[in-house]
C-alpha cells in the first residue's frame, strides 16, 4: 500500500516461516516507516490529509488528518516483513487513539525517531537490551519533567481553546468548551447526528439508564416539553411514563407469577406509596397485566422498568449506583431475595422518575447525600487506580451518570460522510478535553516535550556507560521530532525555526497558525497533560520492544481485523 | 397599611429571612418572610403590616426566604420563595405575582439575587430537596440546573459581587459547600468536610474578587473560613465552635474593618477581628424567643440598626453595641 519496496515471492506468501536479522530488523524499519510516514503529514494545526482508497474503486478515496483512522483503515501491506512493523504501528497508534482520543502523530514521529535512531546505534554494536533499560530509565525522567510542567484547566474558554488546539474547528470547540463547563471531567456526553448542517446541543436533567419500560401501556402523553436522551434537537418526547415522588424498588429479580407481585403492591399501599417504580430483570406478560389492572391514581400507580445493563456485573452496578442515589436497598437474586422479603425500608426514593421504551430516569434521588457522595467518591478512587481502558470507561459512565445530568452534542453537515468525519472529531476531542480536565494541560505544540531535554542532557552528562549515554541522545533528539514535524508541516524551516526556540528560551515555540515563535501558555496553546503522557510512554517502550525484536515468525494466513 | 394588619404577635410563627432595601437609611423599606406570610415595613420595621393582600389569598402562605434587588429604588423588585413556587412583586411589595415551579411543589429554602440584576435579571433559588433553580430573567422562567450538585439539599446561596466578571456563587447543603463558576450552570464540590455540615449560612467577601473570601456556617459546628474561593477551609473562633450559625453578615468595608456577625441560636454575636474573638452584639430583649433571622441594613457601625427575626414570630429592631 505505501513505499515501493518489493513484495517477498508468491510462493511464500500463504506459507509460514521464519525471518531473521538482519532480514528481520530491515523488514521491520520498512514497515513501521512506511505507516509512520503515512501519519506524519497529520501532524499539527497546519496537517495535510491522507487519501485512503475504497473497496469499490470507482467511489473517491477517503480524506484523513487523524493517525487513529489512518491505522485503522490501514489493513495491511503488501510485504509481509514489512506488514510486521506496519500493524505494529497500527496497534500502538490505535491504543493511543483509543484511550486519549489525541496524540496519535505525535506518538507516531516519536516511536519512529527513536527507533530509527536506535537501529542506527545498534548496527554501531551497541547492546540491545542495555539500550531499552536506559531508554525507560530516561523514559521516568521525561515522566517527572512532564508532571512538573501540568497545570490544571478550568472555564468555558480555557476548554474551548484547548479543545479547538486539538480538533482546529471553531464552532465544536464553542460547544465542547461549554459541555464540558458544565458537566465536568465525568459528565456524561453522547454525540449524536443532527438533523440539519449546524452544530446542536441539549442538556438533560436528572440520571438516565438504558433501560426501558416493560409496557407501552404504561406511559401516557406528557404535555411537558423538553430535551430528553434520544431525542433529536427541536423534537420533543410525547409519550413516556411519569412519576412524582416514586418509590423505587431495586432488583434484579425475574418476576414470573402475578402473584409474586401481591405482597409488594400490598405493602407499598399499606405504606401509602402513590407511586412506584419496579426495576427487575424481567416482568413476565401476566405480571405486567395485573400491574396495569390495578393501576389506581388514588392509590397506587406502578410501572416496571428492566434493570439497566445487559452483563450481570453491569447490572449489579447499575443498582448499587441506584442503591445510593434513591436510598434503597436491592434486592438480589443471586442471595435468594424475593419480593415477598419486600420492607418499606427496601424501597428507594426519588422527586420524579420517567420511563419510555428505551429509557428510565430519575431527577432528585432521595436518598443520604453523604452516601451518594462517598459512593462517588470510591468510583474516582477506582477510576485512578485502573489501568484498564475498558474499566475506565465503565466507570467514568457511571460517575458521569451520578453527577446529575448528560449533554447531547448533535453533529450537523452538508454530507454523511463530513457527518461522520465530524463526528469522529468531535468524540476524539471530547476524550482528550476529558484527559485533559483530569490530569491537567502542558504547553503544546511539542514544546513540553522540547523542555524535557535539559534534565535529559544534566542525566548524559553524568553518565559513562555508552548505551546509556546513546539512550539519552537518542531521546534528546527524538523530543525534537514532534516540533520539527509540526513546523514542517506548516511549511516553514524546521532548522531555522528551532533555533528560534532555542534562542528565544523554556515555554517557547511555533504557532503554526501565526507562522512565529511565542510563549505558549501566553497564546493558549495546551495539549492535554495525559494524551502527551501517554503519547510518550507508548513510544518509548514499544521502540525499546522493537529494537530488542530479532525474529520475525509468520503464520500462513494472517487474520485481518477492521479494529486493531 | 391599616393598623389591624400589623403582625400578630400572638401568633407564634419563625420568622425565616429579613430582607432591606438597599436605600434602607431613606425609605426604611423591609420584609420579613414567616410561617404566616410575608410582611412588609416601609418605617425602618417598627411596623410589619402583611404584604400579600393583594393575592387574597384563602389560607396563611408561608414566605420562607425573601430577596430584594441591588437596585431596588430604581426596579423596586422583591422576590420571595414559598412552598412550591416563588412570588415576585415590581412595585416595592404592593402587588404580588405568584410562579409555580415544576411539580412536586420544592420548598424555596433561599434565594440570592446577581449583583448585576439590574442588567442580567440573574435569581437563584435554593430548595430544600430539589437544588438550585435559576433565572435569566427576573423570575418569568425557572429552570433546574444541578449538574454536579450532589447534595439536592440546599439551605443557603452566596452570590460573588464580581459576579458579573467570574459568574460564582456557593451553595450550602446538608453535606458541605459546592461553587458554581458559570453562573450556577454547573457545580463543584468545595473540601468542606462533610461530617461538619450542614451548612445553613454563607458569606462571601465584599472583596471576594481579590482575596477570595468566603465563611460557612455550620449547624452545631460553627464558622469556617475559606481565603482561597473555598479550595481549603479553616474553623474560627472557639467561643462559637459548637454553635450553629444561622446567619453571617460581613461589613460593607472587610477586609479592612473585618468585622463580621453571626446569628446564633441565642441571639447575634459581632467579631471585630475577622471572626477570632466574639461578643454579644446587640442589647436587645428576645425574651424567651430564640433568633432566627437577621438583617443589618446599614452595617456593622456601633449603634446601626439591626433586625432580629425570632421564632415567635416577632421582629426587633435594635442597634449594633
Amino acid at each position: 500500500m505505501f513505499g515501493s519496496s518489493p513484495p517477498p515471492p508468491p510462493e511464500r506468501e500463504y506459507t509460514p516461516y521464519v525471518v531473521f536479522q538482519p532480514a528481520a530488523g530491515q523488514g521491520l524499519q520498512r514497515g513501521i516507516n512506511q505507516m509512520v510516514n503515512a501519519i506524519r503529514p497529520t501532524l499539527g494545526p497546519r496537517s495535510r490529509f491522507v487519501a485512503i482508497g475504497k473497496m469499490d474503486r470507482n467511489r473517491s478515496p477517503e480524506l484523513v488528518d487523524n493517525g487513529g483512522v489512518i491505522v485503522r483503515r490501514t489493513l495491511a501491506l503488501p510485504d509481509r516483513d514489512a506488514d510486521m512493523g506496519a500493524m505494529f504501528v497500527r496497534q500502538m497508534v490505535w491504543r493511543q487513539h483509543e484511550r486519549h482520543g489525541d496524540g496519535t502523530a505525535t506518538l507516531a514521529v516519536l516511536f519512529q525517531s527513536i527507533f530509527n535512531q536506535g537501529v542506527t546505534y545498534l548496527a554501531s554494536g551497541g547492546n540491545a537490551m542495555l539500550l531499552r533499560n536506559y531508554l525507560e530509565k530516561g523514559l521516568r525522567l521525561i515522566l517527572a519533567e512532564l508532571a512538573a510542567m501540568a497545570t490544571s484547566i478550568e472555564g468555558e474558554q480555557a476548554l474551548a481553546r484547548l479543545a479547538e488546539s486539538i480538533c482546529y474547528d471553531p464552532a465544536l470547540a464553542r460547544l465542547l468548551g461549554e459541555i464540558f463547563d458544565i458537566i465536568g471531567e465525568y459528565g456524561r456526553l453522547e454525540v449524536r447526528d443532527g438533523s440539519g448542517r449546524e452544530l446542536e446541543r441539549e442538556y438533560v436533567e436528572g440520571i438516565y439508564w438504558d433501560a426501558p419500560i416493560v409496557s407501552r401501556q404504561m406511559m401516557e402523553i406528557i404535555q411537558k416539553k423538553g430535551p430528553a436522551p434520544g431525542s433529536q434537537p427541536g423534537e420533543r418526547p410525547l409519550v413516556r411514563a411519569e412519576l412524582e415522588n416514586p418509590a423505587i424498588l431495586i432488583s434484579d429479580l425475574e418476576i414470573q407469577e402475578p402473584r409474586d407481585l401481591v405482597p409488594a403492591l400490598s405493602m407499598a399501599i399499606k405504606n401509602q406509596v402513590r407511586n412506584l417504580v419496579i426495576v427487575a430483570r424481567s416482568i413476565s406478560d401476566n405480571a405486567i397485566a395485573v400491574l396495569l389492572a390495578n393501576r389506581n391514581p388514588e392509590k397506587l400507580v406502578a410501572i416496571g422498568v428492566k434493570t439497566p445493563g445487559t452483563l450481570l456485573d453491569d447490572m449489579a452496578d447499575a443498582m448499587r449506583d441506584l442503591a445510593a442515589l434513591t436510598g434503597g436497598q436491592p434486592l438480589w437474586s443471586a442471595a435468594g431475595d424475593t419480593l415477598a422479603r419486600l420492607t418499606p425500608e427496601h424501597l428507594g426514593r426519588a422527586r420524579r422518575a420517567w420511563a419510555d421504551l428505551s429509557y428510565f430516569g430519575i431527577v432528585g434521588g432521595g436518598g443520604d447525600p453523604r452516601v451518594l457522595r462517598d459512593h462517588i467518591a470510591a468510583l474516582r478512587a477506582s477510576f485512578r487506580q485502573t489501568e484498564d481502558a475498558d474499566a475506565r470507561k465503565k466507570l467514568r459512565e457511571r460517575i458521569g451518570k451520578l453527577m446529575g445530568g448528560a449533554a447531547m452534542l448533535f453533529i450537523g453537515a452538508a454530507t454523511e460522510t463530513e457527518m461522520a468525519v465530524r463526528k469522529e472529531l468531535a468524540v476524539r476531542t471530547a476524550d482528550a478535553v476529558r484527559g485533559a480536565m483530569l490530569e491537567g494541560v502542558m504547553p503544546g505544540g511539542g514544546v513540553a516535550l522540547l523542555d524535557c531535554r535539559p534534565a535529559l542532557q544534566r542525566l548524559l552528562k553524568q553518565a559513562t556507560d555508552l548505551d546509556e549515554r546513546a539512550a539519552y541522545r537518542i531521546l534528546i533528539r527524538g523530543l525534537e521530532e514532534p516540533a520539527r514535524t509540526l513546523i514542517a508541516n506548516a511549511g516553514a524551516d524546521p532548522s531555522e525555526i528551532m533555533a528560534e526556540i532555542k534562542h528565544a528560551g523554556p515555554g517557547h515555540g511555533f504557532d503554526a497558525a501565526a507562522e512565529r515563535v511565542i510563549k505558549m501558555t501566553e497564546a493558549d496553546i495546551w495539549d492535554a497533560a495525559s494524551t502527551l503522557r501517554g503519547a510518550v510512554t507508548t513510544a518509548v517502550m514499544s521502540a525499546g520492544l522493537a529494537l530488542t525484536t530479532s525474529v520475525l515468525v509468520h503464520h500462513r494466513k494472517p487474520t485481518q481485523e477492521f479494529n486493531p | 397599611m391599616s393598623k389591624d394588619h400589623d403582625m400578630d404577635l400572638s401568633h407564634h410563627d419563625v420568622v425565616y429571612a429579613i430582607a432591606a432595601s438597599p436605600n434602607f437609611a431613606t425609605d426604611g423599606i423591609c420584609f420579613a418572610g414567616r410561617s404566616s406570610g410575608l410582611y412588609r415595613s416601609q418605617d425602618g420595621g417598627v411596623t410589619w403590616p402583611s404584604t400579600l393582600d393583594s393575592l387574597q389569598l384563602s389560607a396563611p402562605l408561608a414566605a420562607s426566604a425573601v430577596a430584594v434587588s441591588p437596585a431596588f429604588t430604581a426596579d423596586r423588585f422583591v422576590v420571595a420563595g414559598a412552598e412550591g413556587g416563588v412570588l415576585r412583586s415590581f412595585d416595592r411589595g404592593d402587588t404580588w405575582y405568584v410562579h409555580l415551579l415544576p411539580a412536586p411543589p420544592p420548598l424555596i429554602s433561599c434565594l440570592a439575587v446577581s449583583p448585576n440584576f439590574a442588567e442580567d435579571g440573574v435569581l437563584f433559588a435554593g430548595a430544600l430537596e430539589d437544588g438550585v433553580f435559576r433565572s435569566a430573567n427576573r423570575g418569568d422562567n425557572w429552570v433546574l440546573w444541578n449538574f454536579g450538585l450532589l447534595d439536592l439539599h440546599v439551605m443557603a446561596l452566596a452570590v460573588s459581587p464580581d459576579y458579573a466578571r467570574d459568574e460564582t456563587l456557593f451553595a450550602g447543603t446538608e453535606t458541605g459547600v459546592f461553587r458554581s463558576s458559570n453562573g450556577g450552570r454547573a457545580w463543584r464540590e468545595t473540601p468542606f468536610p462533610s461530617d461538619l455540615a450542614p451548612v445553613l449560612s454563607l458569606a462571601l467577601s465584599p472583596a471576594f474578587a481579590s482575596d477570595g473570601v468566603l465563611f460557612a456556617g455550620a449547624e452545631v459546628n460553627g464558622l469556617h473560613v475559606s481565603h482561597d474561593r473555598g479550595r481549603s477551609w479553616q474553623r474560627l473562633g472557639a467561643q462559637i465552635a459548637a454553635e450553629s450559625v444561622n446567619a453571617i453578615i460581613l461589613s460593607p468595608y472587610f477586609p479592612a474593618r473585618p468585622h463580621l456577625l453571626v446569628l446564633l441560636a441565642n441571639g447575634p454575636f459581632l467579631s471585630r477581628d475577622g471572626g477570632l474573638t466574639w461578643s454579644a452584639a446587640a442589647g436587645a430583649d428576645v425574651a424567651d424567643a430564640q433568633a432566627s433571622a437577621v438583617a443589618a441594613p446599614l452595617g456593622l457601625e456601633p449603634g446601626a440598626p439591626l433586625l432580629l427575626g425570632l421564632t415567635n414570630g416577632d421582629v426587633v429592631r435594635t442597634t449594633i453595641s
